[in-house]
């Protein structure tokens, strides 16, 4: 009885929900693997990357990074001045349990994500014992990742403790299609050219991370946690590939250190489930541009940015009857940034500023009958500066933020616990799902306050989305079938562009009109074969015209009508994994359409368009289970073909590499831990 | 056992399938053969920042017909990142990349590449911007961050030496920017934190003189018929809590003899890509502050109404105007417009009278013209 009341109970918190999970089976594929790698290899999210261990970000249906909201562990880490996050420094063996939540759907999460929301959560494991693994990897480029995780869970408490270092040259060679050599005779005359093999010998880096986690739970409900996730990166950014100085000149480095908490009490009593969190976010972000030759040193530039950020939360959920769900969620963030450069356009602070925030939403999801639920979302947003220029800031509210979500059971089968039944017969569902959402996202503190160029008087972004969809299921025997096609036709006004100025310098403004709509699918697909053999597939494809719809600025412009730079129209993906015994074989082949880098989209533009996207990773996997300990060595290939790529103009990847990963598991605990759970 | 054994097979034969995908191909390599004829206009497309997209545009007024992305067809290799300026001097067209860290030699007609300089030949080069010619065997060349002058010979594109511009840092930067060249002297501007104009005796190779602006940034240099040196500045910028001068244009004409500020116009516009150009007599100056304005180089002060104005879109908006060139052969003006600096850029060829007679399409963010 309890578990079928659990299960309707998250049926009716998801109701409309367009919502993808990413579990630890994914995110727990290789310690090499960032956040990025992730969403880049198992969603429609398109990620744009500047290349291997460098600033990537993500967009859901060809909006921007900045439309993305991502919450760790129910507390926002988006950059308070950029809006974005950078995945690839999130590694995936941090994250027990990812769910994407696109477009409207993001609004039972949080306000402000135009394209969608990443929700990033550390699963406690009560009840498992002690566990330790290590994780060796050492691969091309001079790429060594470490991995070593502790764990130990009984009843009442679990712990874990991750630690994750990652460092590599990343010198690998590429052949530069956008320079080329010519061999001249001793009259001049060109004898031969060739495109020059070229290497990427800036773009080193070493990135550690820790991450511990504490949970608590009593008889009573009640369930603490506390989090503290360390990391701190040192990054060396790569030349242009038209770039004609050499490497060894310049300093060219990104450092970042960051420390993010949660602290945590859940309590479930009766039909409430209430927590409290709170939580802190300290981050040291430093670039240097430099050269020093002939002993004469020159800063090109010197950035350096400081920001701290509290964070209280209260949610409740009540169910008074199985077919109501109200629930309530107040959240306050303070952040405060210091921001300073040198650069040809500024010195000193850019800004240096505090801002609070306050969120409300008020949720009611109802269950008319059997088949039928639906559900309502509002959501307030309130920002107010510090004191700037001894002027004190003034509460500003966004507009009430709206979501109606539906959900209705074409086909449902009534057996719950069909899965645990090994012959059970056909089961399946069918479900209907609709919604529609006003959204607003506030301006970065970047936008509103950056010098030179910062706007305050720009205004949040507006949205309005439609999502429609069929969400269906079947499993036969050892046979699971997950299907999921959705279509959304969205418009976002007044857009954030920061555009350059006559003076050299950038500003943002309400400039852009951008009307996005298309479909995203995902198919998932299992079966168990006689023989221990068994195979999964997973399939994703989007398809995301994002078109600019903003007035013209004058009669030359030619961007109206026109896709978003960078956007893809198509995305798809496909992961395998097919295993035997102890053996594993993974397949990842992921797709990009091309993507425009000019406005007008304009094809006959040397550089206007870059090509279609192919890549192919391959794994391979051996586990060896002995008495005394459990082990798995595997053999990875990434860009299986080789294939020479950019995703952005002039910034190349690398060819075909290698990883290769042993792991190590002690059982000194295990054998015990097992029993007892089996008794 | 057999049975299991054509089982396991077909399983890897799955396998195999699953991982026959396909990759990504070559890009096609190429070089179109040009022949540039024509007393032809260099349009140099600076691109956007960081992404290595300028190109080079080659436009011929008698047949009004333009061929874009030169340099990448005549060569099959990119221009580069951030194209600042381009020059011709002796059938040669010199291009500084700033960005790229490398001067460009192409055949005027073929466009094909002759020669090149990069950082990694000179002792103190970083971001070239703009080259001045002294004879066909020496060229100075600017730069943003370097506090030295390059010295280069144009013919053989090696290097020369340095030149020390001895000026005090400023918040660590020390840029030089525009040539222009009275007697044995060559004047250049100061753009970045600075308000100064420096001045090189030719003869010695060094920093034998300064002139110091009353206003900041000075962007724009030309020398008129009279020996008089214009200088247009930016004013800096200034925000309400912080600000690094005034924000406010200067226009100033100093003798190039005595180096006196005989002039100094505050102008009324900020936030304006200020640019400078002459007539091909040199009696005529123009300035870019938004609109084009045409002032005599008697006058004591420029006009208030623009000579070409902008060209305003439908919803009223002015086209952000971002170079200008003239003609030396006959006075025909040239101005770019970036557009949204994200597109191709386009380009307004007026006759000397102010009559527009063509506009054609180039790359993205044209900033500047050689002549043929």
């Amino acid at each position: 009885m309890d578990e079928v009341q659990v299960t309707a109970h998250r049926r009716l918190k998801d109701t409309g929900l367009q919502k993808t999970v990413l579990d630890t089976t994914v995110l727990h594929q290789h310690i090499a693997l960032s956040m990025s790698d992730i969403l880049t290899q198992h969603s429609t999210l398109f990620i744009k990357s500047y290349g291997r261990a460098t600033e990537s970000t993500a967009e859901f249906r060809g909006t921007s990074p900045s439309h993305t909201q991502v919450v760790w562990n129910g507390m926002k880490i988006n950059s308070h001045m950029l809006g974005t996050v950078d995945f690839s420094t999130i590694p995936a063996y941090f994250i027990d349990q990812a769910n994407l939540l696109h477009g409207a759907s993001s609004l039972t999460l949080t306000g402000g994500g135009l394209g969608g929301a990443v929700e990033m959560q550390t699963r406690p494991l009560f009840g498992q014992g002690y566990a330790l693994q290590y994780i060796q990897g050492i691969g091309s480029f001079g790429t060594y990742d470490q991995f070593l995780r502790f764990t130990y869970g009984n009843d009442r408490w679990s712990t874990s403790t991750r630690l994750v270092y990652s460092t590599s040259d990343n010198d690998f060679k590429y052949t530069n299609y956008d320079k080329k050599v010519d061999v001249r005779d001793a009259e001049g005359h060109i004898v031969r050219s060739y495109h020059p093999t070229e290497r990427n010998r800036s773009g080193y880096f070493d990135d550690i991370h820790a991450l511990q986690d504490v949970y608590y739970r009593d008889d009573r409900g009640n369930r603490f946690g506390g989090m503290l996730w360390y990391t701190h990166s040192l990054r060396g950014l790569p030349f242009l590939s038209v770039d004609y100085r050499d490497n060894l000149d310049f300093k060219n480095e990104h450092r970042q250190d960051a420390l993010r908490s949660v602290l945590s009490w859940e309590r479930r009593f009766g039909r409430w489930n209430t927590a409290v969190r709170g939580g802190y976010v300290w981050q040291d972000i430093a670039y240097d541009y430099s050269t020093t030759r002939e002993a004469v040193s020159t800063d090109i530039t010197h950035s350096r940015s400081r920001s701290h950020q509290g964070y209280v939360q209260a949610d409740a959920d009540w169910m008074p009857t199985d077919r109501w769900l109200l629930s309530g969620n107040l959240s306050a963030y303070y952040n405060h940034v210091r921001s300073a450069d040198k650069s040809p356009f500024h010195i000193g602070d850019n800004y240096n500023l505090g801002r609070t925030e306050y969120n409300l939403s008020l949720s009611a999801k109802w269950r008319p009958t059997e088949r039928l639920s639906l559900s309502a979302v509002l959501r307030e947003e309130c920002y107010k500066r510090g004191s700037l220029n001894g002027q004190r800031g003034k509460a500003d509210f966004v507009p009430v933020i709206p979501a109606l979500f539906a959900e209705y059971a074409v086909w449902k089968s009534e057996k719950r616990t069909v899965r645990s039944e090994k012959n059970s017969p056909l089961t399946s569902q069918l479900y209907l799902k609709a919604s529609v959402a006003r959204n607003y996202r506030y301006p970065t503190m970047d936008d509103l306050y950056f010098k030179p160029g910062g706007n305050p008087d720009l205004r949040p972004e507006r949205g309005i989305t439609y999502d429609g969809g069929l969400e269906g299921t079947l499993v036969h025997k050892s046979f699971s079938l997950k299907a999921n096609l959705s279509a959304f036709d969205s418009y976002i006004t007044d857009w954030i562009l920061w555009t350059p100025n006559a003076k050299g310098y950038w500003q943002p403004s309400n400039l852009k009109k951008v009307h996005n709509y298309g479909t995203e699918m995902m198919l998932t697909a299992d079966v168990r074969l006689p023989h221990r053999w068994g195979l999964s597939l997973t399939a994703n494809y989007a398809f995301t015209p994002s078109i600019n719809r903003s007035e013209d600025l004058d009669d030359n412009d030619a961007s109206y009508g026109k896709q978003l730079v960078y956007v893809p129209r198509h995305s798809a993906n496909l992961s395998g994994r097919l295993s035997w015994r102890n053996w594993t074989l993974r397949y990842q082949w992921t797709f990009y359409s091309e993507r425009f880098t000019t406005t007008s989209n304009e094809v006959s533009y040397i550089t206007g368009r870059l090509r279609p996207y192919y890549m192919n990773d391959i794994s391979v996997e051996k586990q060896f289970q002995w008495r005394k300990v459990h082990a798995s060595l595997k053999a990875a290939v990434n860009n299986l073909f080789g294939s020479e790529y950019v995703t952005v103009l002039s910034r190349p990847m690398p060819g075909r590499n290698f990883e290769i990963f042993v792991e190590i598991k002690p059982q000194w605990q295990g054998k015990k831990m097992k029993n007892e759970r089996e008794k | 056992m057999q049975r299991h054994s054509l089982y396991n097979k077909f399983m890897l034969l799955t396998a195999l399938v699953l991982s026959a995908a396909c990759s990504n191909s070559d890009p096609g390599t190429t070089e179109e053969e040009f022949s540039g004829t024509g007393q032809g206009v260099f349009v140099l497309c600076e691109g956007n920042f960081n992404s290595g997209n300028a190109t080079l545009s080659y436009y011929n007024p008698e047949t009004r017909q333009v061929e874009n992305g030169v340099f990448q067809r005549a060569n099959d290799r990119r221009l580069g990142d951030t194209g600042q300026s381009i020059q011709l001097h002796d059938g040669v067209a010199y291009v500084a990349m700033e960005n790229s860290g490398i001067i460009w030699a192409l055949d005027t007609a073929t466009f094909r590449v002759r020669g090149q300089l990069t950082t990694g030949q000179t002792e103190h080069m970083i971001n070239p911007r703009y080259i001045h010619f002294l004879s066909s065997e020496k060229a100075y060349v600017t730069d943003l961050y370097s506090p030295y002058i390059t010295v280069f010979n144009p013919r053989t594109m090696g290097y020369v030496g340095s030149i020390p511009t001895g000026q005090a840092e400023a918040f660590g930067y020390n840029s030089t920017e525009q040539m222009v060249a009275w007697g044995d002297r060559v004047f250049t501007n100061c753009w970045s934190y600075s308000n100064k104009i420096l001045v090189i005796d030719t003869r010695r190779d060094e920093v034998a003189d300064e002139i110091v602006l009353s206003s900041w940034q000075p962007k724009s240099m030309v020398l008129d018929a009279m020996g008089k040196l214009w200088v247009i500045t930016d004013g800096g910028y200034s925000t309400e809590e912080d600000s690094f001068s005034d924000n406010i244009p200067h226009l100033y004409r100093i003798d190039a003899e005595t180096l006196t500020i005989e002039l100094d116009q505050t102008l009324d516009t900020d936030e304006a890509n200020v640019q400078l150009a002459t007539n091909p007599a040199g009696t005529v100056l123009y300035v870019i502050n938004n609109d084009v304005y045409r002032m005599d180089i008697t006058a004591s002060h420029l006009p208030v109404r623009p000579f070409i104005e902008a060209p305003r879109g439908s919803n009223g908006l002015r086209h952000y105007l971002y170079g200008i060139g003239v003609n030396p052969r006959n006075g025909e003006i040239y101005v770019a417009d970036a557009v949204d600096y994200r597109q191709s850029g386009v380009v307004y060829r007026y006759a000397e009278d102010g009559q527009l007679l063509d506009q054609f399409r180039v790359g993205i963010t044209p900033n500047s013209f050689a002549f043929k």
